[in-house]
């Protein structure tokens, strides 16, 4: 009901913007990227999860290859027993208040993450020590390889114990050592910054960016009168760009697939009071047909409009996944013999039956999300010739976590550039945490080879306990396994970008739309005069 | 002839719409999984000889959807306002029973009336999570007041008609009169505002569906086809919204000329 009124008023915006500054081209970059964060910018309560948080500095960075590279710190080394992170800062780190960054702050919020149960997963976290003013101590409870990736994620904030200091109202006024600093923040509407004076990196090229948290329409809108420079596409309206905007694509590990209930339903509840299970697909032959039904290059073409390729696991071409692990699909006559052999007859409505029970359950997705929606319909077009039915459902996300998440097949998305999400995705430890495992799957060689990878001694040992999770030869949460997930397709993101502007070379996106492209910030060019 | 005149006008309009409802209603048995059927081939086609009004981004026939979506919309519309003036006659009829169920029913419309009732139904089916038993609710329990007002209005006048007074004397009861007098006068005007209430509750259906409170996305109701079609509106499919934007349109006027037809005819 707001949106054209919104539309209007921050076209009118964006546009007084442009005509009161009109030599600010260069200076000041409109962006429309969505993804405004509910709880404000504080790292300890999961702003900047996936990394580059804008405000704050991390310890390490990725290159767009996502190999590390120092960030803060200068230096990073792990003891033999793989239970302490010894880390040496960088001494001309400064806050945006121009005082100095100092281990302290570190050490603080490493401790504070730990504690206040936000995003980030600091649970194998014993202790962070300053151990003096430029290195910092980090103890774990047991070897977790992973670890590492909250050294790449986790901005660093003042203690809490300084002038300035963190504290409850942190996340409406952030002050860190990122390259910008905020100016306005108004929720729901717009968030202003500019370039933090004491930023240790290069300086960025624009002295202010003003990012506008529009719906689509208005986003589309905004971009066609030139009021925004760079702004986030569905791949739908790609083609329908103004001619002083281009198409730039970021690829991505950002997927969508089914996600499968494991149980069957006996009546069992979540934590939450959700029901658990489902008793068509627990059955892993309706859940193998399945992957082998889906004919993921058309849904890439349909549904993507060609933005995007298949997907067959988690964590697509990253280390940490399995590079056989592609199947020949759609092949419907082995799907049909697979359905045959466990036992689903055809019946006169259309549909196998076994043992009464028809093979018919809902494929929910959240309401509000057009590529979900067209996902979920077309893979329930692509099933109907095996005699499954799934019927699409779209229900808000309230409702799908009161409702559906344990057991109704939903289509869901991941996509991180660590390995962690593999464990919580699949260790039977997980089930029923959140959105991850919400499947309960539980298989005890997946979780032996997930808790291998993480004591292993190294990223390389590790990755190959990580792709024996995925398939072992025997076993495996893969498709050739138990078949947990019909991992559909990778994203593609993206966005409109005015001709004028360079973005450099954008890498490869973890899953969310919006925020990761400005992970090259720093490299953005203005091109014309 | 004068008198006769708005009957026809409002049987001809029937015929019309009796029509029109037939082929909504034999649409949901002939069409079969039709508006549904994905044409990959022949994606966002515009309206020609093989795709008589066009396809949507999923190869899916428009004509099919746009009919299916008013065979919803009916469907929807129909129970609304068959809720609705329920709602309106009971609470005439109860106000009729004593002054104090009267001043409770009286202020009970104020207050309805009081509050934008576009917001009122917004809230409605959100809390009921949205479907179209909520859009149903939200539709009827919002839309009976004028109703309500109307009907109280007619029955308090007919309170003081000489063969009430009579039956009264006669000592008949209160639900006797209630039942044998009161009911039968109040049902023709009943059944003109729930023909009026009926194309408004199909605009309502259509508009909250369209908001995303309404109908499931998956169901080919006029308000989703609506709302999808904004999407592809900038990129020229305009025959996305213009066909059940029309049907939708139709549909409403055809069965608001019947209402008033009926209201001048009775």
């Amino acid at each position: 009901m707001l949106s054209p009124l919104r539309t209007l008023i921050l076209g009118a915006a964006a546009g007084c913007l442009m005509i009161a500054n009109p030599a600010s081209a260069k200076e000041q970059l409109v962006l429309a990227i969505g993804g405004e964060p509910e709880q404000g910018f504080d790292p300890l309560l999961g702003w900047g999860q996936y990394g580059n948080p804008l405000f704050q500095s991390t310890l390490l960075s990725r290159r767009a290859d996502l190999d590390l590279e120092p960030e803060l710190a200068t230096a990073w080394t792990l003891s033999d027993d793989q239970l302490t992170w010894t880390i040496t800062l960088r001494d001309d780190a400064r806050f945006s208040d121009g005082s100095a960054l100092t281990a302290n702050d570190v050490a603080y919020t490493f401790n504070a993450a730990a504690q206040a149960g936000g995003r980030a997963d600091l649970s194998a976290l014993k202790e962070a020590t300053a151990l003096d003013d430029h290195r910092v101590a980090l103890t774990l409870h047991q070897p977790r390889i992973t670890f590492v990736d909250q050294l790449v994620t986790l901005g660093i904030v003042p203690a809490a114990s300084r002038e300035n200091g963190h504290g409850e109202d942190y996340g409406r006024h952030p002050l860190g050592s990122g390259p910008y600093q905020l100016v306005e923040w108004q929720e729901g509407e717009q968030l202003i910054v500019k370039r933090n004076p004491y930023f240790y990196g290069q300086t960025p090229d624009f002295e202010r960016l003003v990012f506008l948290f529009t719906g689509e329409d208005a986003t589309l809108n905004a971009a066609r009168t030139g009021g925004v420079d760079l702004a986030a596409l569905p791949p739908a309206l790609a083609n329908a760009l103004p001619s002083h905007m281009r198409a730039v694509t970021m690829q991505s590990v950002d997927n969508r697939g089914i996600m499968f209930p494991m149980q069957p339903a006996q009546g069992e509840r979540a934590p939450s009071g959700a029901l658990i299970g489902n008793d068509v697909t627990a059955d892993i032959a309706i859940r193998r047909a399945i992957n082998l039904a889906l004919d993921r290059p058309t849904l890439v073409d349909v549904v993507l409009n060609g933005f995007g390729r298949p997907a067959f696991g988690p964590a697509d071409g990253l280390p940490w996944s399995r590079r056989d692990e592609d199947i020949q699909a759609p092949d419907l006559e082995q799907a049909n013999a697979l359905l045959d052999a466990a036992g689903w007859q055809r019946q006169g409505d259309g549909l196998r039956h076994k043992q009464g029970q028809p093979a018919r359950f809902r494929l929910t997705y959240p309401a509000g999300d057009s590529t979900r929606q067209l996902l979920a319909e077309v893979s329930a077009e692509m099933v109907r010739p095996l005699g499954i039915e799934m019927q699409p459902t779209g229900r808000h996300w309230d409702d799908i976590q009161r409702l559906a998440l344990h057991q109704d097949a939903v289509v869901m998305g991941f996509g991180s550039h660590s390995p962690q999400e593999i464990y919580y995705l699949y260790h039977s430890q997980h089930a029923g945490n959140g959105f991850y495992n919400s499947g309960y799957y539980a298989n005890p060689a997946v979780d032996h080879h997930l808790e291998a990878a993480q004591a292993a001694a190294n990223t390389h040992a590790a990755n190959r306990h990580w792709q024996a999770a995925q398939w072992d030869g025997e076993t495996g949460y893969g498709v050739r396994g138990d078949a947990s997930w019909a991992w559909m397709v990778n994203l593609a993101h993206v966005y409109a970008v005015d001709t004028c502007l360079d973005v450099g070379d954008l890498g490869v996106a973890p899953h969310g739309h919006g925020w990761p492209v400005t992970a090259n910030l720093l490299e953005w060019r203005w091109t014309c005069d | 002839m004068n008198a006769t005149q708005p009957r026809l006008r409002a049987l001809a309009c029937s015929g019309f719409v009796a029509l029109l409802l037939l082929a909504l209603l034999s649409g949901q048995w002939w069409l079969g999984d039709l508006p549904g059927r994905m044409q990959f081939d022949a994606r966002l086609a515009p309206p020609g000889v093989d795709h008589w009004l066009g396809t949507d981004a999923l190869g899916r026939e428009l004509w099919a959807r746009t009919l299916a979506g008013l065979g919803l919309s009916f469907q929807v519309g129909f129970l609304a306002a068959l809720l609705g003036s329920a709602i309106a006659l009971g609470l005439a009829l109860l106000a009729t029973l004593s002054p104090r169920l009267d001043a409770l029913v009286r202020l009970l419309i104020d207050t309805l009336l009081s509050v934008p009732h576009l917001i009122l139904l917004l809230l409605i089916a959100f809390a009921l999570g949205g479907g179209l038993q909520a859009v149903v609710i939200a539709v009827a329990t919002t839309h009976w007041p004028g109703l309500a007002r109307v009907l109280r209005a007619e029955l308090f006048q007919l309170r003081t008609a000489p063969y009430i007074d009579i039956s009264r004397a006669l000592g008949k009861s209160r639900g006797f009169i209630l039942l044998h007098h009161f009911l039968p006068h109040a049902l023709p005007h009943c059944l003109v505002g729930a023909l009026l209430l009926f194309p408004h509750a199909i605009l309502h259906e259509a508009a909250l569906t369209f908001l995303g409170v309404g109908l499931s996305p998956s169901q080919p109701a006029i308000g989703i086809l609506l709302a999808d079609a904004m999407r592809y509106l900038s990129g020229g499919y305009w025959w996305l919204g213009v066909f059940p934007g029309l049907g939708l349109l139709l549909m409403v006027l055809s069965i608001e000329r019947i209402a008033h037809g009926l209201r001048r005819a009775l």
